[in-house]
């Protein structure tokens, strides 16, 4: 068969396609990770003061999003938008059709849900965690509930919430790896396109592997580097 | 063209993707065992910090949670074979379904050994210590004294972890197999409505992860375990 293992192919042309691809994938992980904070933390916030109804809403499409694949969720938002986009454009009168959608921003809303759904839960954790004597002697020296939370709660949550959110973004890196099953060029199809004319599918799939998990492995790092800073800070 | 979404279809297709569920159940059966039986040799080697293969085991580890299942699929799906090629082994035959359980059951062996090795390590040295002194051997500590509390505190996340091998179970099907989600493809391409068929699936796996959950719920709370 003579498929040996070519490593020249691998570094010099996978490597590379599949680092040119690199701000793409960041680009999918780093925007829904933004997003799914700031959603996530309003979330947390709406259940942890158990706002009525919104917060029981709120659970349900939490548990939901979760019990859901991460692939699910991408097609499913896909399908709806290839097939409903058009005639919601029309009603509208916008000229954008669904075929001029570029894939990447549907590959954006559907992590951002998953995203917003693991990190609420995250923040929430981190926010029990925090003792209820620790409000409620907040609320005894006679500061506001947002002051309470902002100099009280947050600064205690922020380090417990720390290595849980690291891990949603490496969640979140892996988990935009899906957006080739909607044809969007990011890193393992950057990767993979540069196969396709000699079959070498194993050698880009290697170069690919590499990049995500060096991409992991800074991230970890960086996030170590932070819950220090933020334990130091505590001063614990 | 009128009817983007047909509700009626989401229940006319569950049937039909249920009578696959078998695979997706053998999938995440055949990992979970295998997992948690390689996973605690890999454990075994991290605790006792034998050399070299502790380093190994750690660099596994570390690459199995820093790359997508998908791409560590298709490593497997084409590494594989060319590996055994040299041996003088040909598997270019096999069942694409035995990649895909390899793959999956690597993939959470490397979880399954950082949860048993924190749990046991999470058991205080004086629970060892204290047994060894009353006289038993390192077998009999492990299985009467470490390994009951061990599971216990490990058990949360071993369910966890189950609920992430179901859901991430959902991708074997770019590799050809007819699951759940091999058979929504398979609709989607009979009938032109694979929305209809993607609520379907997500149903299906909502309700198996709750199922999972429930279950190991139940274990927690059983008897055995509250006394500890």
């Amino acid at each position: 068969m003579g498929n040996q293992f070519d490593i020249n192919f691998m570094v010099t042309i996978a490597l590379k396609a599949a680092i040119r691809y690199v701000p793409i994938t960041l680009e999918l992980a780093l925007i829904p990770f933004v997003i799914g904070t700031i959603l996530g933390t309003i979330i947390a916030l709406v259940r942890l003061y158990n706002i009525k109804y919104i917060s029981k809403i709120l659970q349900v499409i939490v548990v939901i999003i979760k019990g859901v694949p991460v692939v699910l969720q991408l097609l499913i938002v896909y399908f709806a938008v290839l097939q409903c986009f058009d005639s919601v454009a029309k009603t509208l009168h916008l000229s954008i059709r669904a075929k001029n959608i570029n894939s990447v921003y549907i590959g954006l809303v559907a992590l951002s849900f998953f995203a917003t759904a693991y990190i609420s839960e995250a923040i929430r954790g981190a926010l029990t965690a925090v003792k209820k004597g620790q409000y409620e002697a907040g609320y005894s020296v006679g500061l506001t509930k947002v002051q309470t939370l902002r100099q009280i709660i947050l600064p205690q949550a922020i380090p417990v919430a720390m290595p849980m959110l690291c891990s949603n973004l490496i969640g979140l890196i892996k988990g935009s790896s899906l957006v080739f099953m909607i044809s969007v060029t990011d890193l393992l199809n950057g990767a993979l396109i540069t196969a396709n004319s000699n079959y070498k599918f194993l050698e880009a799939y290697v170069a690919a592997a590499i990049v995500y998990w060096i991409l992991c492995i800074v991230i970890e790092k960086i996030s170590y580097v932070l819950e220090r800073k933020f334990y130091s800070f505590n001063g614990r | 063209m009128a009817q983007y979404f047909d509700g009626k279809l989401v229940f006319e297709y569950l049937p039909e993707l249920l009578s696959r569920i078998h695979i997706t159940l053998l999938l995440v059966f055949t990992a979970t065992v295998f997992g948690m039986i390689f996973g605690s040799v890999l454990a075994l080697i991290r605790i006792h910090k034998i050399l070299i293969l502790n380093q190994l085991v750690a660099i596994y580890i570390s690459f199995v949670r820093g790359t997508p299942i998908i791409v560590q699929m298709f490593i497997v799906y084409y590494g594989f074979p060319a590996i055994l090629m040299n041996l003088g082994i040909d598997i270019n035959r096999w069942d694409k379904l035995i990649f895909v359980i390899i793959t999956y059951g690597l993939n959470t062996s490397a979880f399954m050994s950082e949860i048993i090795r924190s749990a046991i390590t999470s058991v205080s040295i004086g629970q060892s210590e204290a047994s060894y002194s009353v006289g038993l051997t390192k077998i009999q500590t492990f299985y009467r004294i470490i390994g009951p509390q061990a599971l216990k505190t490990a058990l949360p996340s071993i369910s966890t972890t189950i609920v992430g091998l179901l859901q991430d179970s959902a991708i074997a099907f770019s590799l050809g197999i007819v699951d759940v989600m091999g058979e929504v493809q398979v609709l989607g391409a009979r009938t032109y409505h694979t929305i209809e068929g993607y609520v379907a699936a997500g149903i299906i796996f909502f309700v198996l992860g709750a199922i999972v959950e429930k279950v190991s719920g139940c274990i927690e709370k059983n008897t055995l375990f509250s006394k500890l």
